[in-house]
């Protein structure tokens, strides 16, 4: 698979974890440490995906 | 001194502010209608990035979210979080756009999508969308305004008051100089924004005896608020994907972000925009949902949760001063969303309606001066409709629920946007039938409140959309050569900058 593709994926098992923990798994964790927590942690996971994909583009040569 | 006196003297120092930048960014101002609408692709990265926070963060998040977290709970951080987690299709959209953007010269996302499918219409169709559902998004943010001064001086200022302050402001600043007076004033404001909300929550927080008591509190006092679905109800799994869908897609169905994608300078502008927009968009969602549940603990029981923001900044705990700067900053973060949508729907008319279908000769003086001429139009149309919804109550007219649901509509936009980019099959009669008749289905659902299995209309309207866009698509002839062309480019430019 081209590297788009696994970027594809990866972003779709982000998303599925977005509907699977907080709604299924943490439903009766009435903590900050429950969904709050999982969100967080998630979305800063989301977003070193993102650098650490983004960091590598480069000026084109003319 | 009263605090009204406090608000007006605020707003005076705000507007003065706002007017000396615009007036600034005018002095750069060239000729023409990329250098209106996009200040000639030459925007570096750090205005990038607020530009973009700026426009996309609105009264929406310390007024709408915070509301909403009061409502409902924690559901509102993962609502908004799937919103951040969708930023990263940035990595896939952000170079596409901007690389199609220079090549072939496009000032907005319809007009790609006319070149792209090779036809007018299509670029049409989008336009049409973006002006009915960008009409109530831009008046949430009016409303935002007229709350917050309403509450703020305890009533004493009139809701209407705060909607035509924002409408007469967000009408300067976008017609002063375009796009750079509104990419300037939306960095300034930007940063007005995140400091002056970092400042107040942590007064909230202080007053709550620190983060430990705060959390300690909100498991003890309201624990029902920490899960989802919620324990009084208000947040269930349907209602968060029919939130959270359009909200996924923001990041290209909704124009006046996505014209932003044309704008940056270089590649390491577009690396600065994104970046700094992650970082500002994570710190600036954890504020405005602390907040929204400090709100919970220090101002239980109101009756429109829209008000809690207000009704906190106006505790004898929160200095006045600081009331009031805070008042400014989000003021700011609404008008500098709607001077965007403003800036964009009268570019959309202007080269996408008047220039795509009525006059395709007309002169680009002239198309400048009718995308000019626009902007008080919708302005007013959005003043209209912030007045009317701003004396109803119930979830539907809530600030976040009313967003979002505007963002339904434009989310039938995706596909073809998709099937621009990926999709050498895609056509013409295929991105238009599916935005139109979503779009359609998306409004019957809306107006009559039907939700059949309970699923939202933007989530009834997509799956429709997107069903239709690949059926008439497969069923009808692409444009080959241009989609060749097209898709071509992209491949051979995107290996070049390692773009994925």
């Amino acid at each position: 698979m081209t590297k788009t593709g696994w970027a594809w994926v990866w972003f779709g098992f982000l998303l599925a974890l977005d509907i699977a923990i907080p709604w299924f798994a943490l439903t009766h964790v009435e903590k900050m440490s429950g969904a709050f927590l999982f969100w967080t942690i998630w979305v800063v996971l989301a977003i070193i995906s993102a650098f650490v994909i983004f960091l590598r583009w480069k000026e084109a040569r003319r | 001194m009263s605090i009204t006196f406090w608000v007006w003297f605020g707003i005076a120092v705000y507007i003065a502010a706002g007017l000396a930048i615009a007036l600034m960014a005018r002095r750069g101002l060239g000729r023409g209608m990329s250098e209106f609408f996009l200040a000639n692709r030459k925007v570096g990265g750090f205005v990038s990035a607020l530009t973009y926070s700026a426009t996309t963060y609105s009264a929406f998040m310390m007024i709408g979210l915070a509301g909403l977290t009061y409502l409902g709970g924690v559901g509102a951080l993962g609502f908004e979080l799937t919103y951040l987690c969708g930023m990263f299709m940035m990595v896939f959209f952000l170079p596409r756009f901007w690389l199609v953007g220079k090549k072939y010269g496009y000032v907005s996302p319809m007009e790609l999508l006319s070149d792209r499918y090779q036809s007018k219409w299509v670029g049409a169709t989008a336009a049409i969308l973006a002006l009915v559902f960008l009409v109530p998004y831009g008046a949430v943010q009016l409303m935002g305004v007229g709350y917050l001064m309403n509450g703020i001086s305890q009533g004493a200022i009139p809701v209407v008051a705060g909607i035509i302050i924002a409408v007469l402001c967000a009408i300067a600043w976008s017609n002063i100089a375009g796009m750079r007076s509104v990419a300037w004033t939306d960095a300034f404001q930007a940063l007005v924004m995140i400091v002056t909300s970092a400042a107040v929550l942590g007064v909230v927080v202080v007053a709550l005896g620190g983060f430990g008591s705060f959390f300690s509190r909100l498991e003890s006092a309201t624990p029902g608020l920490l899960t989802v679905p919620t324990a009084g109800g208000v947040w269930n799994i349907n209602m968060f994907i029919g939130l959270a869908l359009p909200w996924l897609f923001f990041l290209i169905s909704n124009p006046q972000v996505s014209q932003r994608l044309f704008i940056p300078k270089s590649v390491t502008a577009m690396k600065q925009m994104l970046g700094g927009f992650l970082i500002f968009g994570f710190i600036y969602t954890l504020i405005s949902v602390l907040w929204g549940f400090g709100a919970t603990l220090l101002v239980p029981g109101l009756e429109n949760a829209d008000l809690a923001t207000p009704t906190l900044l106006a505790l004898p705990i929160i200095p006045m001063g600081l009331a009031v700067i805070v008042m400014i900053g989000i003021t700011a973060a609404a008008i500098s969303t709607i001077d965007s949508i403003l800036l964009t729907l009268s570019s959309v008319w202007a080269r996408d309606i008047h220039k795509g279908l009525i006059n395709p000769r007309v002169s680009e003086k002239r198309e400048l001066k009718i995308g000019q001429w626009v902007i008080p139009i919708m302005a007013i149309i959005a003043f209209v409709f912030a007045w009317w919804a701003a004396g109803k109550t119930g979830l539907s007219f809530m600030i976040a629920p009313l967003s979002s649901a505007a963002s339904a509509g434009l989310l039938m936009a995706v596909p073809a946007i998709f099937g621009a980019f990926f999709w050498k099959r895609a056509t013409a009669p295929g991105a238009i039938v599916s935005c139109i008749v979503g779009a359609i289905v998306v409004l019957i659902f809306q107006l009559t409140g039907w939700k059949p299995l309970g699923w939202w209309p933007g989530t009834w309207g997509f799956i429709v959309c997107a069903i239709l866009f690949v059926g008439v698509s497969l069923a009808t002839k692409p444009p080959k050569k241009k989609a060749d062309e097209f898709i071509g480019y992209l491949k051979q430019k995107l290996d070049k900058g390692n773009f994925i």
